[in-house]
């Protein structure tokens, strides 16, 4: 786990810190697909949910009393709680590939399908009601949302919303105090290496300067105290032309895995000096639907050797020296900003913490396995970091939540298009970036 | 270009007492004897007016001032918002429209309620005698001697219309020549009949009686639709593969212009149905169970069928009215037709083989040779012979005949080699292939998995909640079978990700 620097007769020790990993419950290993539906995880989600809301409202409305959605009574005030499901006109649908003129309509703008005309509503398992009201908008909400609502059945037969009440930050674990020296955690993401748009100098170069070949004394000290490596997803690129289950030709055989086989390499160099943790991303060779399972071992054998390398699951959960991580390759972030409106990702980020959920629209609109028994995308302790990786730009904000917790959020930009990797400090969570350049003249 | 059965009864067609018929039939005047023909007529021609009526008052709807007690006159006026309402009372005065012009109709139908051939034959024949009268008008009329750019052919006429061929090259032009021709026309009528000018098809793709398509014009702008009549059929009793390949072809052909894309179409299609390839959906056939399978004369594949279901599970078998969804699968050589039919559901749940020269040859090759053929040479050779048609793959069944028997054994992924005992993946061939072939498993299973969430999410989103599973079992649904497929090919791709962990 050390990397010795013998430059200037001063040996340099790498620092270390406790790792501990939190993903089971983001493994797949026994499920399979016998027959079950998503409205067991729903079910899951809302039971899970409900119990929390419910310790809540005496609370925050002591007087009123709650209700299912069957049991309302037209104009009299109570509290509901249930998912919210909301009603989208432009959602792309899969039956309209049967539609009858196919190729008149015109194709909605990719990136999002939010509309004036878009209404929420909320259901339990016993029915479901329509939302009305100023105070929920339908803009800022998504469907699989799990919240408590206050208001009063109209004569038209609509849910009329006077407050909202959102599950909030889950409980933290106290921050360790003991913290009194520096040491850095880098996370990037998009390396999209055999793309077109990556540069492996580039890469290079942040894989010298995290393992202390790089830079003067003063700088490689402070590379000695980077203690972990993420790598958020979307490491490789894949011509997906190529996997139509055709047989391949031999040369493009190797141009299949020859974008893995740079990428092993560079995180061999990596892993040899530092622990390194590796998430799927969308673009990698795994599964689909959330949680996305490690890459495979065999995919990355050279890295694989090392005990520092960690390939993880996406979502990914972990404690360095006592400090919570929760991090994503950007799927669910992604998928909010296409079927709801926010000023930017942290924005979202900040969404999914509120709602205790890190990635509600699954498995509405986002993939993810039909769980039976639990839906593991349910935050039960909040994180003291929580990152996002294949974002557009590096952003990052502390908030601070009703009872004392405190979250770094992180936006990790992609390594690709802009060379940037995000450093965190593990003694204060202060963040700053690693920006890597070449020019040739 | 019209000349209704309508204008019969302005003519007073069936009581023509002195006059003989252009088919040589005499009938008594109204004044004589009113016939029962007119008088349901004129019933439903009254009776659309009262519907057309309705239709524009259910847009305004005024309360009475005597529902006010104060007897201050209020009158509310209020658009009806409901669009179904606005449907159903134009679908009743089309209703009305199309029973009233096929009242002569049933005459003509021998083994019909009131048989009288020599009504039916008498209005037709009214409508052959204007259509050559306009045939013979507008062929004089609009050629080049004339003064006219191109000269005019009637290249088609079916009882009340006729189609010309006017020469010129846009659609502007046409349109104009076609009202010219319409007024012209009119005037040499007897007073009620008109010839009205209707639309313009370019391009137009007449294949034979009755059946053609074309890009349907009615202004000169942009075209309004495609139009087709006859080949695409709408029948139930064929399968959406017909439909949609058809419907694909022409679209290709009419509006992109592009014949060999439409051709290069048919091929891949061929293709995928004889590799197995093809979503199952499209290949269900339905038909009524009217009666049970004793009182069917001849044996049909949906009552066979029905049958069979009936001796596996009584409780699911379809009942007399339901419809039976069936496909045909491979059976035994020289096996009857209706002994081939399967229950789909059945078919995916035991890999049971579809028989893919049935659909081949039964289902798509008439309504393709019917369009390709007067636009390409050989049609059929090039259609339905090629080199796509050359590899074929057929799926094992899993329960039945020689395979129960069978002894299996892992084959390699790369290679499909039969693999050892020690080997649980690959073979000792395709050890260095890991990456590359683990990323081909696993981008199956990731295609999978999306199409999976995109189909039941879309299955709860259509039964309105959430948190109940989708119980729905409408086989006419374009993605039931689909949906079903997902799923176990979902549990069979993750099985195979399984063995990928050493």
């Amino acid at each position: 786990m050390e990397a010795m620097e013998i430059d200037s007769q001063k040996i340099h020790q790498r620092k270390q810190s406790t790792y501990l990993s939190f993903d089971e419950s983001f493994e797949i290993q026994k499920e399979t697909y016998t027959g079950q539906q998503y409205s067991q995880i729903y079910f899951a989600r809302l039971y899970k949910m409900r119990t929390l809301l419910y310790s809540l409202v005496p609370n925050w409305k002591p007087r009123l009393t709650v209700c299912t959605v069957l049991g309302l009574e037209q104009g009299k005030e109570c509290i509901i709680v249930g998912t919210l499901y909301k009603h989208m006109k432009l959602k792309p649908c899969i039956l309209d590939e049967y539609s009858k003129e196919r190729s008149s309509a015109p194709l909605v703008k990719a990136h999002n399908f939010v509309h004036p005309d878009d209404c929420l509503i909320l259901e339990d398992e016993s029915g479901r009601v329509k939302l009305g009201g100023t105070k929920l908008s339908p803009l800022l909400y998504v469907t699989g949302v799990v919240v408590a609502l206050h208001g009063r059945e109209t004569s038209a037969g609509e849910f009329f919303v006077e407050d909202v009440l959102e599950a909030g930050l889950p409980p933290q674990i106290e921050l360790p105090l003991e913290l009194r020296e520096d040491k850095y955690v880098v996370f990037v993401s998009g390396l999209s290496v055999g793309s077109t748009a990556s540069n492996p100098l580039q890469f290079q170069l942040f894989v010298d300067h995290i393992t202390g070949h790089l830079g003067d004394d003063e700088e490689q000290n402070i590379a000695a105290q980077i203690v972990h490596v993420v790598i958020a997803g979307n490491s490789v690129e894949i011509p997906h032309g190529l996997l139509n289950g055709q047989n391949l030709a031999s040369k493009d055989q190797s141009s299949l895995s020859d974008p893995i086989k740079e990428l092993d390499l560079l995180l061999t160099q990596i892993a040899s000096g530092l622990p390194l943790d590796i998430m799927p991303g969308s673009n990698d060779p795994a599964n689909f639907s959330l949680p996305q399972q490690p890459l495979h071992r065999c995919l990355l054998p050279g890295s694989a050797a090392y005990n520092t390398f960690r390939s993880c699951t996406n979502p990914h959960c972990f404690e360095l020296d006592n400090i919570r991580f929760l991090g994503t390759s950007g799927q669910n972030i992604d998928d909010l900003a296409k079927y709801s409106e926010g000023k930017d990702s942290l924005d979202f980020m900040e969404r999914t913490l509120r709602w205790a959920h890190v990635a509600p629209t699954t498995p509405n609109t986002l993939g993810c396995y039909p769980f039976s028994d639990r839906d593991p995308f349910v935050i039960e302790s909040c994180p003291h970091v929580y990152f996002v990786g294949n974002q557009e730009k590096y952003e990052t904000r502390l908030l601070k939540g009703s009872n004392g917790q405190l979250v770094r959020l992180i936006c990790i930009p992609k390594f690709c298009q802009t060379g940037v990797a995000v450093v965190l400090n593990m003694r204060n969570l202060e963040c700053h970036t690693l920006t890597f350049g070449t020019q040739f003249s | 270009m019209k000349v209704t059965p309508e204008d019969a009864r302005k003519l007073n067609l069936p009581p023509e007492c002195v006059n003989k018929t252009p088919s040589g039939e005499t009938f008594v005047k109204s004044n004589l004897q009113k016939g029962i023909l007119p008088e349901i007529l004129e019933e439903l021609i009254a009776a659309r007016k009262r519907a057309k009526a309705d239709l524009k008052a259910s847009t305004l709807i005024a309360l009475l001032p005597s529902e006010f007690p104060d007897n201050r006159l209020y009158c509310y006026v209020q658009e009806a918002k409901d669009p179904l309402e606005k449907a159903v009372l134009d679908g009743r005065q089309l209703a009305l429209k199309i029973s009233a012009n096929s009242v002569y109709g049933f005459t003509g139908a021998t083994v019909g309620q009131l048989p009288c051939i020599e009504i039916s034959s008498s209005v037709t024949s009214y409508g052959r005698q204007m259509i050559e009268h306009t045939k013979k008008l507008v062929e004089d009329k609009f050629t080049t001697v004339g003064g006219y750019e191109h000269t005019a052919e009637v290249i088609y006429g079916d009882t009340d219309s006729v189609m010309v061929q006017f020469g010129v090259s846009n659609v502007e032009t046409a349109m104009n020549l076609g009202r010219e021709a319409a007024e012209y026309i009119s005037g040499t009528f007897t007073k009620p009949i008109k010839l009205e000018f209707e639309k313009v098809y370019y391009p137009y793709l007449l294949i034979s009686k009755k059946r053609y398509a074309g890009l349907l014009w009615t202004n000169s702008q942009k075209f309004d639709k495609m139009d087709t009549k006859g080949i695409e059929t709408v029948r139930r009793d064929n399968c959406l593969l017909v439909k949609n390949l058809v419907n694909d072809c022409l679209h290709k052909i009419l509006i992109n212009r592009d014949i060999p894309g439409a051709v290069q179409y048919v091929k891949n299609t061929i293709s995928d149905l004889l590799m197995n390839r093809m979503d199952l959906s499209l290949l269900v056939i339905t038909k009524g169970l009217t009666k049970t399978g004793d009182d069917y004369e001849v044996k049909a594949a949906h009552v066979e069928l029905a049958e069979r279901m009936r001796k596996r599970d009584a409780a699911t078998a379809p009942n007399v009215g339901d419809r039976v969804p069936y496909v045909i699968v491979k059976a035994a050589k020289g096996a009857k037709a209706y002994e081939k039919s399967e229950d789909p559901i059945y078919v995916l749940e035991n890999n049971i083989p579809i028989d893919p020269n049935y659909y081949l040859e039964n289902q798509i090759s008439k309504p393709l040779l019917r369009i390709f053929e007067p636009i390409l040479k050989n049609a059929e050779k090039e259609l339905l012979k090629g080199s796509h048609t050359r590899s074929i793959s057929i799926s094992t069944p899993s329960n039945s005949g020689i395979m129960k028997f069978a002894k299996k054994q892992l084959s390699c992924i790369g290679c499909k080699a039969l693999l050892s005992d020690a080997d649980k993946t690959l073979c000792s061939h395709c050890k260095g292939r890991e990456a590359e072939l683990y990323c081909k498993t696993v981008s199956q299973v990731s295609d999978l998995e999306e199409l999976f969430g995109r189909l039941w999410t879309q299955c709860q989103e259509c039964q309105g909640s959430l948190h109940q599973d989708v119980l729905c079992t409408s086989r006419d649904c374009p993605i039931f079978y689909r949906r079903k497929k997902a799923q176990k090919d979902m549990a069979e791709a993750k099985r195979q990700l399984g063995r990928w962990n050493f």
